[in-house]
């Protein structure tokens, strides 16, 4: 099973994930990143491993 | 305008390394052709150059910098905020007071933890997805100011300049909508980014000495960021100001002079870049008309060619770090306290990471440009706006003007840090 990783410290709230994958990822109100999905189904895999490979932060990985 | 040779490089085998001299005020005044020949002589043979700093009257020069042109070498800077930090000034060469510094620089010159925790007041409103809810403010202001460009052009000669009557208005007003700034103070906005991001040049500073209309014009923001705030602690709306005059962070509210510099920074960040990546891409589409032709046929280009005319523009030439210990990258060794400034301008034309560097291919694909900067934790918070401005302005922009045409030479801002154009001399040939 994947999982999702966030490294609390780099996270910048930039949204990049959210918009990649909105299933996953989302944006509290005081833009603190809360992941709905720590271990995303075969269906977000995708959207997630982009979102991973997108964030301008390098704050996200995915263990697989 | 028979401006078809392109803005690579002049090809000169004779160009001296030992001479160059990316402090001289005068470089920075060059055409692009000789710029980007430095940058790759550079690149190529002395990827960590190391320069002297630029003299600036009542300070004391510094130690120097190491210029890095390497997309690589800067990203890895970027990546590692520990040992390379923006605290001790990300946007001055010289080392200037640490409050001055915040003051102009804001969070740009913060680390983590207080730089995220001050992003993260404003992080939310610039997300794609927050974002999608301005997309049809966005749309409006375009149209507007591009029908009032073309009244203006029509009720006069047919000519225009398109720097301020269109790539300066967009920006502005969309960063002012966001910000509530009302329509009576934007000429105040827009005269005092010009003066904050001028580089000393001598147009832009009215004759007075250049730190001096810097502090002026810092200074006019913060009056206009005094009254607005004062307004908003009355009656909050749901624009940016009102967020920050309402954040706390760690249990305190910001103080008035944090707010003022956090205000100034939004305001000339979002105008400056924005309105520098329209006008110079405009001009660049001019140089490579069959590129411009392809681009308008084909509105699936949009997102490409957003891409390709930041990396081509790099409206920001370079921001700085500064080692917080000793260490060695890419086998260059480095001793704590030393300077890195980072030539994004130089990184995006870097034949290791792109095809044909100086061929502007708005179909380019992968483009991971550092034109929003590198990864890290200041990566452009602006970048999805920006985006959306961009591909916005060039589509209705080929839809409302696509008689436009360049007609002469720009004039370039003689700036290290911005890639600013003051004036683009256009027409409209009436031929649609």
């Amino acid at each position: 099973m994947s999982r999702v990783q966030v490294d609390r410290d780099r996270c910048v709230g930039s949204g990049v994930c959210e918009s990649l994958a909105p299933e996953v990822f989302e944006l509290d109100d005081d833009g603190v990143l809360q992941v709905h999905r720590e271990e995303p189904g075969p269906d977000d895999l995708d959207a997630v491993r982009d979102a991973v490979q997108s964030c301008p932060a390098r704050a996200l990985a995915l263990a697989e | 305008m028979s401006v078809n040779t392109p803005a690579g490089p002049v090809d000169s085998p004779e160009l001296d390394i030992e001479a160059i001299d990316l402090s001289d005020r005068d470089f920075w005044a060059e055409p692009p052709a000789v710029r980007h020949a430095v940058f790759d002589k550079l690149r190529a043979e002395r990827p960590f150059a190391w320069f002297a700093e630029p003299t600036m009257e009542g300070m004391e020069a510094g130690p120097g910098y190491w210029a890095v042109t390497r997309l690589a070498d800067l990203d890895a800077i970027s990546s590692e905020p520990a040992i390379f930090c923006s605290g001790q000034g990300a946007v001055s060469i010289q080392d200037i007071p640490a409050d001055l510094s915040e003051f102009y620089g804001s969070m740009i010159s913060m680390d983590d933890p207080r730089h995220a925790r001050i992003r993260r007041i404003v992080a939310k409103t610039f997300t794609p997805r927050m974002l999608e809810q301005v997309v049809d403010s966005v749309v409006g202001i375009v149209d507007d100011v591009l029908a009032e460009a073309r009244a203006k052009a029509e009720a006069g000669d047919g000519t225009l300049d398109v720097v301020a009557d269109i790539a300066a208005p967009i920006p502005l007003r969309i960063i002012c909508d966001m910000m509530g700034v009302p329509e009576e103070d934007r000429l105040l906005v827009l005269n005092a980014s010009n003066t904050i991001l001028s580089g000393g040049d001598p147009e832009l500073t009215d004759e007075a000495d250049p730190l001096t209309a810097l502090l002026e014009a810092g200074m006019a923001m913060a009056e206009l960021m005094g009254r607005l705030a004062a307004e908003r602690i009355e009656n909050p709306t749901d624009d940016l100001t009102t967020a920050l005059v309402n954040s706390e962070v760690e249990g305190e509210k910001l103080t008035h002079q944090e707010i003022a510099s956090f205000f100034i920074l939004l305001l000339v960040a979002g105008n400056e870049t924005t309105r520098t990546a329209i006008a110079q891409g405009l001009l660049a589409l001019s140089e490579n008309p069959e590129q411009r032709a392809r681009w308008m046929a084909d509105p699936s280009m949009d997102k490409t060619a957003v891409e390709e005319i930041v990396r081509w523009v790099s409206p920001v030439t370079w921001m700085r770090r500064t080692a917080t210990q000793d260490g060695e990258l890419n086998g260059h060794s480095f001793k704590e306290g030393d300077k890195f400034l980072l030539f994004y301008a130089a990184a995006n034309r870097d034949a290791e990471v792109f095809e044909n560097p100086h061929q502007l291919d708005l179909s380019r694909n992968p483009n991971p440009h550092v034109g929003f900067g590198g990864h890290g934790p200041h990566f452009c918070l602006g970048a999805h706006l920006a985006r959306r401005e961009l591909a916005v302005t060039f589509r209705r922009l080929f839809e409302i003007c696509p008689d436009l045409e360049i007609t002469g030479e720009p004039a370039r801002l003689r700036s290290s840090f911005v890639n600013g154009l003051k004036r683009l001399p256009a027409r409209l040939t009436g031929q649609r």
